[in-house]
């Protein structure tokens, strides 16, 4: 055991400054200029780090699937070693394309404009924070409050923005909340993000009923800040009952898997009108829920690697 | 000098492959918090003083590098707090993987008690009951797996990098 008094005195001392950035920057809340030099600084470096991890966790996820491909055959196995290398290149690129493509068609759909981005980083907090960054940043026109989807809806909103990174709240991060509108009606309420628990939907009218299967679509703020109307949500999976309660309450499971996300999308502009339910994924049939796993996507058209990825703009 | 910039190099390192690679890739449970495990095994080499001063740089460059939310100055203290607790240990002989790894148990727990601690100070409604316990059982649990492998490779090249002199 070794104490001097000098690290008791380093203690106190860093113990007092921390303790004063921590009420400073609670008061003024989020950013301040030393927020703003780490996202310029660090933004470009996590970047980096992304493009570089991506293709390696690729690579680890599609040796799952490598197995099946093994062959018996000791004749064939040295091209079934060549095939896999290229299988699993393919994979990644058909993946890759796969969400681009749906990100596309949800897009025009909407006639939003869109810049699309990859996730370069997640955060975590000890776990506590459910945040990504993403690849484009006031250089590519963004801002802060900005709707971020993906192929499957609604993503989260952007928080503080460097050069050219971005900060997204998570729309599964319990400060995350979001108006939402019930598909095929006028109810209205607000959906919030349950952390490790479910994200919920609270519908601000008694009278109102909520059925499970029901789909939620963003309602959209005023200014379309942060939210663009009628981005797809998720659908109802339980009810909570809340009798005597002013307010409804149920369980949502979004269409976004928040664990595996990879292109998104900032809604950069959005038109003033969006046909109501019009980007919510066709049902099979109207009586029947719709279907827990999202809707088939359109076969990329191409399967080569090297076929170009859509631009960034557009 | 050289330690200086040994233990800036680590910890930005850590830091980077936190948020780019262990973060992403969605393990069960939770993720192992790699500063902290950098910030002991430089502690644990280079004595309170030190481990007080690379545990707060550590933890205000984790509050300010994007994409973290949360009022800044929280992982200062905490990486702080625990950077010198783990320095007192300094030395302790024959320090075997057993001792290692129940400094770092203890310090993964005592980060996220102190995190979540002012989080629930502020009012912060991602801390509750169900998220600290998450949050603790992941943390140890990888801290504790990484320890063998993480604190001798950082305390190793810390000693190198200062062979005689300690603070």
């Amino acid at each position: 055991m070794r104490d001097s008094g000098r690290a008791r005195v380093v203690l106190a001392v860093l113990l007092l400054t921390a303790f004063t950035l921590i009420t400073l920057d609670y008061r003024s809340g989020s950013g301040g200029p030393l927020r703003r030099i780490a996202n310029a600084v660090f933004g470009p470096v996590e970047n980096a780090v992304g493009d570089v991890a991506r293709p390696i966790g690729s690579f680890f996820s599609g040796l799952g699937h490598l197995s099946s491909y093994k062959s018996d055959n000791a004749k064939l196995r040295k091209e079934v070693s060549q095939l896999r290398s290229q299988l699993r290149l393919t994979d990644a690129e058909r993946a890759r394309l796969a969400d681009e493509e749906k990100l596309l068609h949800l897009d025009q759909l909407a006639q939003f404009r869109i810049v699309a981005a990859h996730v370069s980083a997640v955060g975590g907090s000890l776990d506590f924070e459910s945040t990504a960054t993403i690849d484009v940043g006031s250089r590519d026109g963004i801002t802060a409050n900005m709707t971020v989807i993906d192929g499957d809806g609604l993503v989260g909103k952007t928080l503080s923005v460097g050069p050219a990174t971005s900060t997204v709240l998570l729309a599964n991060d319990v400060q995350f909340s979001a108006g939402a509108r019930l598909e095929g009606s006028q109810l209205i309420g607000h959906v919030d993000g349950g952390g490790r628990g479910p994200m919920t939907f609270t519908l601000l009218d008694s009278q109102g009923t909520i059925k499970v299967g029901s789909r939620l679509v963003t309602f959209g703020d005023i200014g379309q800040k942060p939210f663009v109307p009628e981005v797809p949500i998720g659908r109802v999976t339980r009810v909570v009952p809340t009798p005597g309660a002013l307010t409804r309450t149920a369980e949502v499971a979004p269409y976004v898997g928040f664990d595996s996300l990879d292109v998104v999308g900032v809604v950069v502009s959005a038109p003033r009108t969006i046909k109501r339910d019009s980007l919510l994924p066709p049902t099979p049939t109207p009586s029947s829920p719709p279907p827990s796993t999202p809707p088939p996507s359109t076969p990329p058209p191409s399967t080569s690697p090297t076929s170009p990825s859509p631009s960034r703009t557009h | 000098m050289r330690r200086c910039v040994l233990a800036a190099v680590v910890v930005v390192t850590a830091l980077l492959l936190q948020v780019g690679v262990v973060n992403p890739l969605d393990l069960p449970v939770g993720q192992p918090d790699l500063v902290l495990l950098c910030v002991v095994a430089l502690a644990l080499v280079a004595g309170p003083t030190w481990g007080t001063v690379v545990g707060f740089a550590a933890g205000l460059t984790a509050d300010v590098m994007p994409p973290a939310d949360h009022a800044l100055g929280r992982l200062a203290m905490a990486y702080a707090l625990v950077g010198y607790a783990a320095g007192l240990l300094e030395d302790v002989e024959e320090r075997s993987v057993v001792t290692t790894v129940a400094v770092v148990a203890g310090a993964s727990a005592a980060v996220v008690l102190l995190f979540a601690g002012v989080g629930a100070l502020l009012g912060d409604p991602r801390v509750d009951a169900s998220s600290v316990a998450h949050s603790l059982a992941a943390t140890i649990l990888y801290d504790v797996i990484l320890a063998p492998f993480i604190v001798p490779l950082v305390s190793g090249a810390a000693r190198r990098a200062e062979p005689v002199t300690t603070y």
